[in-house]
Protein backbone atom coordinates (compact mmCIF):
# COMPACT_ATOMS: atom_id res chain seq x y z
CA UNK A 1 0.00 0.00 0.00
CA UNK A 2 1.29 3.23 -0.87
CA UNK A 3 1.14 6.21 1.55
CA UNK A 4 -0.29 9.60 -0.13
CA UNK A 5 -1.32 13.00 1.31
CA UNK A 6 -4.66 12.29 1.22
CA UNK A 7 -4.28 8.38 2.89
CA UNK A 8 -2.75 10.57 6.15
CA UNK A 9 -5.50 12.97 6.63
CA UNK A 10 -6.86 12.36 9.77
CA UNK A 11 -10.24 11.25 9.11
CA UNK A 12 -8.76 8.97 6.63
CA UNK A 13 -6.14 7.65 8.44
CA UNK A 14 -8.11 6.98 11.62
CA UNK A 15 -10.78 5.17 9.16
CA UNK A 16 -8.66 3.40 7.72
CA UNK A 17 -6.67 2.00 11.60
CA UNK A 18 -10.08 1.23 13.15
CA UNK A 19 -10.97 -1.09 10.30
CA UNK A 20 -14.29 0.27 8.97
CA UNK A 21 -12.41 0.64 5.27
CA UNK A 22 -13.93 -1.78 2.61
CA UNK A 23 -10.40 -3.58 3.06
CA UNK A 24 -11.23 -6.60 4.77
CA UNK A 25 -8.03 -7.55 5.60
CA UNK A 26 -8.38 -4.94 8.31
CA UNK A 27 -11.30 -6.61 10.05
CA UNK A 28 -9.90 -6.03 13.15
CA UNK A 29 -9.11 -2.26 14.21
CA UNK A 30 -5.89 -0.76 14.95
CA UNK A 31 -7.55 2.28 16.91
CA UNK A 32 -8.38 0.25 20.53
CA UNK A 33 -9.72 2.59 23.52
CA UNK A 34 -7.58 2.90 26.09
CA UNK A 35 -8.78 0.36 29.38
CA UNK A 36 -8.09 3.13 32.44
CA UNK A 37 -9.50 0.93 35.31
CA UNK A 38 -6.92 -1.75 34.79
CA UNK A 39 -3.86 0.69 33.50
CA UNK A 40 -4.51 2.50 37.04
CA UNK A 41 -4.57 0.10 39.34
CA UNK A 42 -1.56 -1.38 37.50
CA UNK A 43 0.52 2.27 37.78
CA UNK A 44 -0.76 1.81 41.58
CA UNK A 45 0.45 -1.88 42.29
CA UNK A 46 3.98 -0.78 40.55
CA UNK A 47 3.61 2.45 42.66
CA UNK A 48 3.22 0.65 45.81
CA UNK A 49 5.90 -2.21 44.99
CA UNK A 50 8.87 0.43 44.02
CA UNK A 51 7.82 2.01 47.74
CA UNK A 52 8.42 -1.00 49.41
CA UNK A 53 11.66 -1.49 47.89
CA UNK A 54 12.21 1.81 48.14
CA UNK A 55 15.08 2.46 51.20
CA UNK A 56 15.40 5.68 52.75
CA UNK A 57 18.21 4.34 54.76
CA UNK A 58 21.71 5.95 53.47
CA UNK A 59 23.98 4.48 51.50
CA UNK A 60 26.37 2.32 54.12
CA UNK A 61 28.82 1.11 51.78
CA UNK A 62 30.04 3.13 48.64
CA UNK A 63 31.62 0.94 46.01
CA UNK A 64 35.27 1.18 45.25
CA UNK A 65 36.18 1.47 41.68
CA UNK A 66 37.36 -2.09 40.02
CA UNK A 67 35.87 -4.04 43.16
CA UNK A 68 33.29 -6.60 42.61
CA UNK A 69 32.55 -8.33 45.37
CA UNK A 70 31.47 -11.79 46.02
CA UNK A 71 27.89 -13.31 46.75
CA UNK A 72 26.58 -15.00 49.60
CA UNK A 73 23.31 -16.12 50.68
CA UNK A 74 23.50 -16.11 54.08
CA UNK A 75 24.61 -12.29 54.83
CA UNK A 76 23.15 -10.36 57.11
CA UNK A 77 22.07 -6.56 57.27
CA UNK A 78 25.14 -4.00 56.86
CA UNK A 79 26.09 -2.15 60.53
CA UNK A 80 27.51 1.40 59.96
CA UNK A 81 30.80 0.38 60.90
CA UNK A 82 34.15 1.95 59.26
CA UNK A 83 35.00 0.53 55.66
CA UNK A 84 38.07 -0.91 54.31
CA UNK A 85 38.37 -1.98 50.82
CA UNK A 86 41.09 -3.59 48.91
CA UNK A 87 41.02 -2.66 45.58
CA UNK A 88 43.30 -3.80 42.40
CA UNK A 89 45.02 -0.10 42.97
CA UNK A 90 45.42 -1.00 46.45
CA UNK A 91 44.00 -0.19 50.40
CA UNK A 92 41.61 2.04 51.16
CA UNK A 93 39.82 3.12 54.35
CA UNK A 94 36.65 4.81 54.02
CA UNK A 95 37.48 6.15 51.13
CA UNK A 96 41.23 7.44 51.93
CA UNK A 97 44.53 5.75 50.39
CA UNK A 98 46.68 4.22 52.66
CA UNK A 99 49.27 2.26 50.14
CA UNK A 100 49.48 -0.46 47.61
CA UNK A 101 48.53 -3.69 48.97
CA UNK A 102 51.57 -4.90 48.61
CA UNK A 103 53.34 -2.11 51.03
CA UNK A 104 50.59 -2.42 53.41
CA UNK A 105 50.52 -5.80 54.29
CA UNK A 106 54.69 -5.36 54.73
CA UNK A 107 54.43 -2.67 57.08
CA UNK A 108 50.82 -1.59 58.55
CA UNK A 109 51.95 0.81 60.81
CA UNK A 110 50.28 3.83 58.41
CA UNK A 111 47.13 1.43 58.55
CA UNK A 112 46.94 0.71 61.83
CA UNK A 113 47.56 4.88 63.08
CA UNK A 114 44.17 5.68 60.97
CA UNK A 115 42.39 3.08 62.60
CA UNK A 116 43.55 3.90 66.39
CA UNK A 117 42.69 7.54 65.20
CA UNK A 118 39.00 5.92 63.91
CA UNK A 119 38.97 4.20 67.30
CA UNK A 120 39.69 7.14 69.33
CA UNK A 121 37.60 9.93 67.27
CA UNK A 122 34.84 6.62 68.16
CA UNK A 123 35.37 7.00 71.68
CA UNK A 124 35.88 10.49 72.40
CA UNK A 125 31.69 10.72 70.16
CA UNK A 126 30.57 7.17 71.97
CA UNK A 127 31.62 8.04 75.80
CA UNK A 128 30.92 5.38 78.55
CA UNK A 129 29.84 3.04 75.82
CA UNK A 130 32.13 -0.33 74.74
CA UNK A 131 33.82 -0.55 71.99
CA UNK A 132 32.30 -2.83 69.62
CA UNK A 133 35.44 -3.45 67.03
CA UNK A 134 33.58 -4.00 63.64
CA UNK A 135 34.79 -2.97 60.72
CA UNK A 136 33.44 -3.92 57.61
CA UNK A 137 35.78 -5.26 54.49
CA UNK A 138 35.17 -4.44 50.98
CA UNK A 139 37.31 -6.63 48.96
CA UNK A 140 37.40 -7.60 44.62
CA UNK A 141 36.15 -11.43 44.47
CA UNK A 142 39.34 -12.31 42.39
CA UNK A 143 41.86 -11.21 45.07
CA UNK A 144 43.34 -14.07 46.46
CA UNK A 145 42.21 -14.88 49.83
CA UNK A 146 45.86 -15.16 51.61
CA UNK A 147 45.52 -11.47 50.97
CA UNK A 148 42.19 -11.07 52.84
CA UNK A 149 43.73 -13.26 55.71
CA UNK A 150 46.76 -11.42 56.34
CA UNK A 151 44.55 -8.09 56.38
CA UNK A 152 42.46 -9.78 58.58
CA UNK A 153 45.43 -10.42 60.90
CA UNK A 154 46.27 -7.23 61.10
CA UNK A 155 42.83 -5.83 62.34
CA UNK A 156 42.40 -6.92 65.71
CA UNK A 157 45.65 -5.11 66.72
CA UNK A 158 44.03 -2.35 66.53
CA UNK A 159 41.47 -3.71 67.90
CA UNK A 160 38.57 -4.04 65.23
CA UNK A 161 38.13 -7.88 65.54
CA UNK A 162 34.64 -8.36 64.67
CA UNK A 163 34.78 -7.90 60.46
CA UNK A 164 31.59 -7.59 58.25
CA UNK A 165 32.87 -9.10 54.66
CA UNK A 166 30.54 -7.39 52.66
CA UNK A 167 28.81 -9.41 50.15
CA UNK A 168 26.08 -9.07 47.44
CA UNK A 169 23.08 -11.24 48.80
CA UNK A 170 22.05 -13.97 46.98
CA UNK A 171 23.64 -16.94 45.53
CA UNK B 1 -11.34 15.37 29.58
CA UNK B 2 -10.91 11.79 31.19
CA UNK B 3 -12.71 12.15 35.10
CA UNK B 4 -13.87 9.21 37.10
CA UNK B 5 -17.03 10.20 39.07
CA UNK B 6 -20.46 9.69 39.98
CA UNK B 7 -23.21 11.23 38.18
CA UNK B 8 -24.22 14.71 39.55
CA UNK B 9 -27.68 13.39 41.77
CA UNK B 10 -30.91 14.61 40.44
CA UNK B 11 -32.52 16.30 43.18
CA UNK B 12 -30.83 19.78 42.58
CA UNK B 13 -28.56 19.57 45.52
CA UNK B 14 -24.93 19.17 44.96
CA UNK B 15 -23.37 16.14 45.09
CA UNK B 16 -20.78 15.44 47.88
CA UNK B 17 -18.79 13.14 45.76
CA UNK B 18 -16.04 15.16 44.26
CA UNK B 19 -14.95 13.82 40.66
CA UNK B 20 -11.34 12.70 40.26
CA UNK B 21 -9.42 14.25 37.06
CA UNK B 22 -7.83 11.03 35.90
CA UNK B 23 -5.01 13.12 33.49
CA UNK B 24 -3.16 14.61 36.45
CA UNK B 25 -3.67 11.43 38.58
CA UNK B 26 -2.52 9.29 36.05
CA UNK B 27 0.79 11.98 35.37
CA UNK B 28 1.29 11.27 39.35
CA UNK B 29 1.28 8.11 38.62
CA UNK B 30 3.59 7.91 35.89
CA UNK B 31 6.00 10.17 38.04
CA UNK B 32 6.57 8.42 40.88
CA UNK B 33 6.89 5.18 39.09
CA UNK B 34 9.99 7.02 37.40
CA UNK B 35 11.50 8.20 40.13
CA UNK B 36 10.90 5.01 42.27
CA UNK B 37 12.71 3.30 39.36
CA UNK B 38 15.28 6.28 38.80
CA UNK B 39 16.40 5.90 42.78
CA UNK B 40 15.88 1.91 43.58
CA UNK B 41 18.21 -0.22 44.74
CA UNK B 42 18.36 -3.43 43.12
CA UNK B 43 21.53 -4.98 44.24
CA UNK B 44 21.29 -5.51 47.89
CA UNK B 45 24.39 -5.65 49.72
CA UNK B 46 24.52 -7.61 52.96
CA UNK B 47 27.62 -8.71 55.11
CA UNK B 48 29.19 -11.99 56.69
CA UNK B 49 30.67 -11.80 60.19
CA UNK B 50 33.82 -13.05 60.95
CA UNK B 51 35.27 -13.30 64.32
CA UNK B 52 39.34 -13.28 64.32
CA UNK B 53 40.06 -14.68 67.66
CA UNK B 54 43.56 -14.16 68.37
CA UNK B 55 43.42 -10.17 69.66
CA UNK B 56 39.99 -10.63 71.15
CA UNK B 57 37.28 -12.33 73.66
CA UNK B 58 35.64 -13.14 70.73
CA UNK B 59 35.79 -16.84 68.82
CA UNK B 60 35.27 -18.65 72.07
CA UNK B 61 35.27 -22.62 71.24
CA UNK B 62 32.55 -24.61 72.42
CA UNK B 63 32.70 -28.41 72.43
CA UNK B 64 32.99 -29.07 69.04
CA UNK B 65 35.06 -26.87 66.49
CA UNK B 66 35.68 -27.52 62.89
CA UNK B 67 38.91 -26.60 61.14
CA UNK B 68 38.76 -26.23 57.04
CA UNK B 69 42.40 -26.09 55.88
CA UNK B 70 42.75 -25.88 52.04
CA UNK B 71 45.72 -27.13 50.30
CA UNK B 72 45.12 -25.52 46.87
CA UNK B 73 41.85 -24.49 44.77
CA UNK B 74 40.90 -28.25 44.18
CA UNK B 75 42.17 -29.84 47.29
CA UNK B 76 40.58 -29.04 51.12
CA UNK B 77 40.67 -31.25 54.27
CA UNK B 78 38.14 -31.01 57.25
CA UNK B 79 38.81 -31.73 60.49
CA UNK B 80 36.07 -31.88 63.34
CA UNK B 81 37.50 -31.24 67.02
CA UNK B 82 35.98 -32.57 70.42
CA UNK B 83 37.33 -30.61 72.78
CA UNK B 84 40.17 -29.33 71.48
CA UNK B 85 40.98 -32.90 70.02
CA UNK B 86 40.58 -34.65 66.64
CA UNK B 87 37.49 -36.12 66.58
CA UNK B 88 36.13 -36.48 62.91
CA UNK B 89 38.78 -36.20 59.40
CA UNK B 90 37.86 -35.90 55.87
CA UNK B 91 39.55 -34.30 52.43
CA UNK B 92 37.86 -33.91 49.67
CA UNK B 93 39.51 -33.13 45.53
CA UNK B 94 37.37 -31.85 42.89
CA UNK B 95 38.51 -29.99 40.10
CA UNK B 96 35.51 -27.60 39.96
CA UNK B 97 34.99 -25.40 43.33
CA UNK B 98 31.65 -25.45 43.13
CA UNK B 99 31.84 -29.29 43.51
CA UNK B 100 34.24 -28.92 46.26
CA UNK B 101 31.91 -27.02 48.41
CA UNK B 102 29.27 -29.52 47.68
CA UNK B 103 31.56 -32.46 48.93
CA UNK B 104 32.32 -30.06 52.13
CA UNK B 105 28.53 -29.52 52.41
CA UNK B 106 27.35 -33.05 52.14
CA UNK B 107 30.03 -34.32 54.92
CA UNK B 108 29.20 -31.48 57.51
CA UNK B 109 25.90 -32.22 57.28
CA UNK B 110 26.95 -36.04 57.81
CA UNK B 111 28.73 -35.31 60.94
CA UNK B 112 26.23 -32.92 62.56
CA UNK B 113 23.30 -35.33 61.85
CA UNK B 114 24.30 -37.32 64.66
CA UNK B 115 25.10 -33.96 66.96
CA UNK B 116 22.16 -32.21 66.37
CA UNK B 117 19.33 -33.65 68.87
CA UNK B 118 17.20 -30.27 68.37
CA UNK B 119 17.11 -29.36 65.00
CA UNK B 120 15.21 -25.49 66.53
CA UNK B 121 18.33 -25.92 68.87
CA UNK B 122 21.96 -24.00 68.02
CA UNK B 123 24.37 -25.98 66.32
CA UNK B 124 26.59 -28.18 68.52
CA UNK B 125 29.36 -26.56 66.38
CA UNK B 126 29.72 -23.13 67.50
CA UNK B 127 33.70 -22.18 65.60
CA UNK B 128 35.30 -22.82 62.76
CA UNK B 129 38.71 -21.83 61.50
CA UNK B 130 39.53 -21.11 57.33
CA UNK B 131 43.12 -21.78 56.42
CA UNK B 132 43.36 -20.59 52.86
CA UNK B 133 45.82 -20.84 50.46
CA UNK B 134 47.66 -18.14 47.48
CA UNK B 135 44.90 -19.75 44.55
CA UNK B 136 42.06 -19.84 46.75
CA UNK B 137 40.21 -16.57 45.83
CA UNK B 138 38.69 -14.20 48.31
CA UNK B 139 35.36 -15.19 46.11
CA UNK B 140 35.74 -18.39 46.81
CA UNK B 141 37.04 -18.27 50.58
CA UNK B 142 33.43 -16.20 51.34
CA UNK B 143 31.70 -19.54 49.23
CA UNK B 144 33.02 -21.70 52.01
CA UNK B 145 32.18 -19.47 54.65
CA UNK B 146 28.82 -19.00 53.64
CA UNK B 147 28.42 -23.12 53.56
CA UNK B 148 29.60 -23.15 56.87
CA UNK B 149 27.15 -20.30 58.10
CA UNK B 150 24.28 -22.61 56.28
CA UNK B 151 25.05 -25.05 58.98
CA UNK B 152 24.69 -22.59 61.93
CA UNK B 153 28.33 -22.35 62.75
CA UNK B 154 28.07 -18.55 64.02
CA UNK B 155 31.68 -18.00 64.72
CA UNK B 156 34.02 -17.76 61.96
CA UNK B 157 37.46 -17.01 61.89
CA UNK B 158 40.32 -16.79 59.10
CA UNK B 159 43.83 -17.99 59.72
CA UNK B 160 46.29 -15.21 58.64
CA UNK B 161 48.71 -17.07 56.23
CA UNK B 162 51.22 -15.19 54.33
CA UNK B 163 51.38 -14.53 50.86
CA UNK B 164 52.40 -17.88 48.40
CA UNK B 165 52.16 -19.93 50.66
Amino acid sequence: MSLTANTLKPGVFAHHLSGRGKNKRFRRGMLSSLMLTPMVDMFSLLVIFLLQAFSASPELLVMMKGVTLPSAITGKEIKDAPVIAVAPTGIFLDQKEVGPTEQVLKDPTELLKRLHDLRKQWLMGHSGESFSGEITLQAHKEIPSTTISQLMGILPSAHYGSIQLAVISGG
Amino acid sequence: MASAGPMPSSGGRRSLDAEINLVPFIDLLSVCICFLLMTAVWTQISTVQVKQSHGTEAGEAGEYELNVQFSNAQTVALELKKKGRAYKKASFKADDFKALLGSMDGQITTWLAPLVKDPAAPSPVTAAMVTPKADVTYGDLVSTMDVLRKHQIVNLGVVPVAEGK
